[in-house]
């Protein structure tokens, strides 16, 4: 791995010199362009206008004339900047200076750039050559080498600054490599930390809020949701061993000392019924199990359709209200109207009967609420409220863990899974399951999301028969 | 009745068909799916129990899908781990009439067994239902005793319904939760036997005869003949 970073690492550095040296050239390019383009054609054009004036003077005082117009002009410039020749017919210099009509130059008018032997060198030379009447001829150059340093400083320069891209390009490159280096490092030995065991590491995030930093903020928070995965499998297998332990170590006894003690056969008949209620019981827990990893695989969604909330309630009310009569508790529901959610109406009805179910378990002064509330456009919860002994609040996070089994519920029927159904089933449907303080007692609110808001026209379903006061149940439109 | 048992696991199997001998059926029991679509398409079956996963290259499904389309419609009950929601609307699509998930009590089983048999007969239109002294006008949703009207509120009137179309059957809890309130999970508490026992205070007061039972182990039944115990209370083979 540490090969794959460090090559990484150098394709980088590389990668940056090379795109320098690109950027330069094509920085270069239009420069070379512009000096080719421009300070050659302007040079033929000084020529051309020189030539163009020395012709004029030719026309206006004859060949004596520019001959004499030209030697002054030699005097006053300075050698070896401009070279001017004027021929006669048969060839023969009459003034300039240059000895003779260099041998290499052609005699047609026009502009050329060629090499002249001059003082036994050769020099390049733009020229231009110029026909006059009578056979007389003009050669006006200029020395291009004299050019030449300007234009090598500039490739010099150009050079330079290649060098000096590189080296900046190498040290930023080495740099980010050990900058990236070091940080991916720490990275990997909090992933070889994890990968031994200790889920509890997490990387280092600087203030910077770099992208790294973002990088390590998102890897540290799957770690999290890892450990809590993990820690909840941990803990929900040593539950299940733990909770399914106890009815099977009693089955087991049962069953031994039936065998053991060879009862007459109406005691035993009994005690093998009691084995049955006891395999029952491991059942239920597996049952229950199964429904919650069933609702934590996301695949009953499929099964969502829009129902009325508010009729699911009420018909789980009505179905617990008999039960909660007969111990002398009221169950009183609110009725406020059609409340429509895009749901699972099976699970959904599970868990409304489950709150009142645990609802029914734990309350003592003989009240318990139900409420169908919409805390926001987009959601909607039921609210069940007892005044039992509630859950203290050290112990409320924890309450809807699996097989988690509070004080309170010690000696009641259940094996702690209620309210995991019931949050998973929350969670299912976008939402969650609080759990407050009821003052005295519990007050659960498990919320959902609405989804796509319901048929507006659809009617109410017929609502449970009330039954007036006496049973506990308010009904109001 | 006879009743075909396809069922693999042997000693399922003779739990299965030991107990619907001692209620009084007779059974025929296939261990895989081949034997099973055999014996299903060449005698006459009032109740198929079948089990799923089967081996060979026959599974449940596929025997019901192949009678279902030969245009066999005896009654079939599907007993199955497969236990999740979708599976259980997947052996229903299938064709299958009940489906019962392993593990079970026997009793669920057959009072199930019953009421599919005799679904039928039950099935036709009918606008009153008498048991005894009891009679109910499902048009009009009303009850007497008798000469004594009855009030019940919907849910009880259609407990009421139910037991009643079931006459003389036995009904477990899980069944009243399925079809009276469309429940498909076990409450924690005796919710359906309050229901019961508050709709038994409605059609049975003081000196009037018990019709509604209470079968152990089992369920309910409501029935105008005291029942003879050896159909109701079906001592479970052990397993």
């Amino acid at each position: 791995m540490a090969r794959v970073i460090r090559s990484s690492a150098a394709t980088l550095a590389t990668g940056y010199v090379l795109l320098a040296f690109v950027a330069l050239v094509l920085f270069a390019a239009p420069l070379r362009y512009a000096w080719q383009a421009t300070i050659e054609d302007f040079r033929f054009e000084l020529l051309t206008e020189d030539s163009q004036r020395l012709a004029h003077v030719y026309d206006l005082r004859g060949p004596t004339g520019l001959a004499t117009f030209i030697d002054e002009r030699v005097r006053m410039q300075i050698a070896g900047e401009r070279m001017l020749l004027f021929v006669g017919p048969a060839g023969q210099p009459l003034a300039g200076n240059i000895p003779a009509w260099p041998r290499s130059i052609p005699t047609r008018a026009g502009s050329y750039t060629l090499p002249v032997d001059l003082d036994g060198g050769t020099t390049m030379v733009a020229m231009v050559l110029t026909a006059l009447p009578g056979g007389y001829r003009l050669l006006v150059g200029r020395d291009v080498d004299r050019f030449a340093p300007i234009e090598q400083r500039f490739w010099y320069g150009l050079a330079a600054a290649v060098g000096v891209l590189m080296v900046a390009g190498i040290i930023g490159g080495v740099l980010i490599r050990n900058a990236l280096l070091t940080r991916i490092h720490g990275i990997q030995q909090t992933v070889a930390a994890i990968m031994r065991g200790d889920l509890s590491h997490r990387l280092d995030v600087r203030s910077r809020g770099d992208e790294l930093d973002t990088l390590a903020q998102t890897i540290n928070r799957l770690l999290e949701q890892v450990e809590q995965l993990v820690h909840g499998i941990a803990n929900v297998s040593n539950s299940i061993a733990h909770d399914l332990r106890t009815p099977l170590a009693e089955l087991r006894s049962r069953l031994e000392e039936l065998s053991l003690t060879r009862p007459p056969a109406e005691e035993a008949f009994a005690e093998v019924d009691a084995a049955v209620a006891d395999v029952d019981g491991v059942i239920r827990i597996f049952n229950a199990l199964l429904r919650l990893a069933e609702i934590d695989s996301g695949l009953r969604r499929s099964n969502f359709v829009a129902a009325d909330v508010t009729e699911l309630v009420a018909r789980a009310v009505e179905f617990y209200l008999p039960a909660a009569e007969l111990k002398g508790h009221a169950l009183s529901f609110r009725d406020p109207g059609p409340v429509w959610a895009q749901c699972d109406p099976v699970l959904l009805a599970q868990a409304v009967n489950n709150l009142i179910d645990n609802a029914l378990k734990f309350v003592t002064g003989g009240h318990i609420e139900i409420e169908v509330v919409r805390p926001a456009e987009d959601s909607v919860a039921v609210v069940v409220a007892d005044d039992g002994p509630g859950i203290p609040e050290r112990d409320r996070p924890k309450a809807a863990q699996r097989f988690f089994r509070g004080d309170a519920s010690r000696g009641t029927p259940g094996v702690g899974l209620g309210l995991s159904l019931v949050q998973a089933i929350a969670k299912l449907h976008g939402g969650t399951l609080e759990l407050r303080d009821n003052e005295p007692g519990l007050r659960a609110s498990m919320i959902i999301e609405r989804g796509v808001s319901a048929p507006g026209a659809a009617s109410e379903q017929q609502r449970v028969d009330a039954g007036g006061p006496q049973h506990g149940l308010e009904i109001t439109a | 009745m006879k009743i075909l048992v396809v069922e693999d696991n042997e000693r399922m199997a003779r739990f299965v068909t030991k107990g619907l001998t001692e209620a009084g059926h007779t059974t025929d029991h296939a261990e895989n799916g081949r034997d099973g679509l055999f014996l299903a398409v060449s005698e006459r079956y009032d109740v198929i129990i079948m089990d799923r996963m089967l081996p060979g290259n026959i599974d449940g499904l596929a025997i019901i899908d192949a009678l279902r389309k030969a245009d066999n419609h005896t009654p079939i009950l599907i007993l199955s781990a497969l236990g999740e929601v979708d599976e259980r609307i997947k052996g229903l699509r299938a064709g299958g009439d009940d489906y019962l998930t392993k593990p079970f009590a026997f009793g669920e089983l057959l009072a199930r067994i019953d009421v599919l048999s005799r679904r039928r007969r039950t099935d036709a239109a009918q606008t009153t239902l008498e048991v005894g002294d009891l009679r109910i006008d499902l048009l009009a949703r009303k009850v007497w005793r008798g000469p004594r009207a009855i009030q019940l509120q919907p849910r009880e009137f259609k407990l009421l319904e139910y037991l009643m179309r079931h006459a003389g059957q036995v009904v477990t809890r899980t069944m009243l939760l399925e079809n009276v309130w469309d429940y498909h999970f076990d409450p924690e508490t005796n919710v359906v036997d309050v229901h019961i026992s508050k709709l038994r205070q409605k059609i049975e007061v003081e000196s009037e005869r018990q019709l509604l039972r209470t079968v152990r182990n089992a369920g309910y039944m409501i029935s105008a003949e005291p029942p003879p115990t050896a159909s109701v209370t079906p001592v479970p083979p052990e397993a």
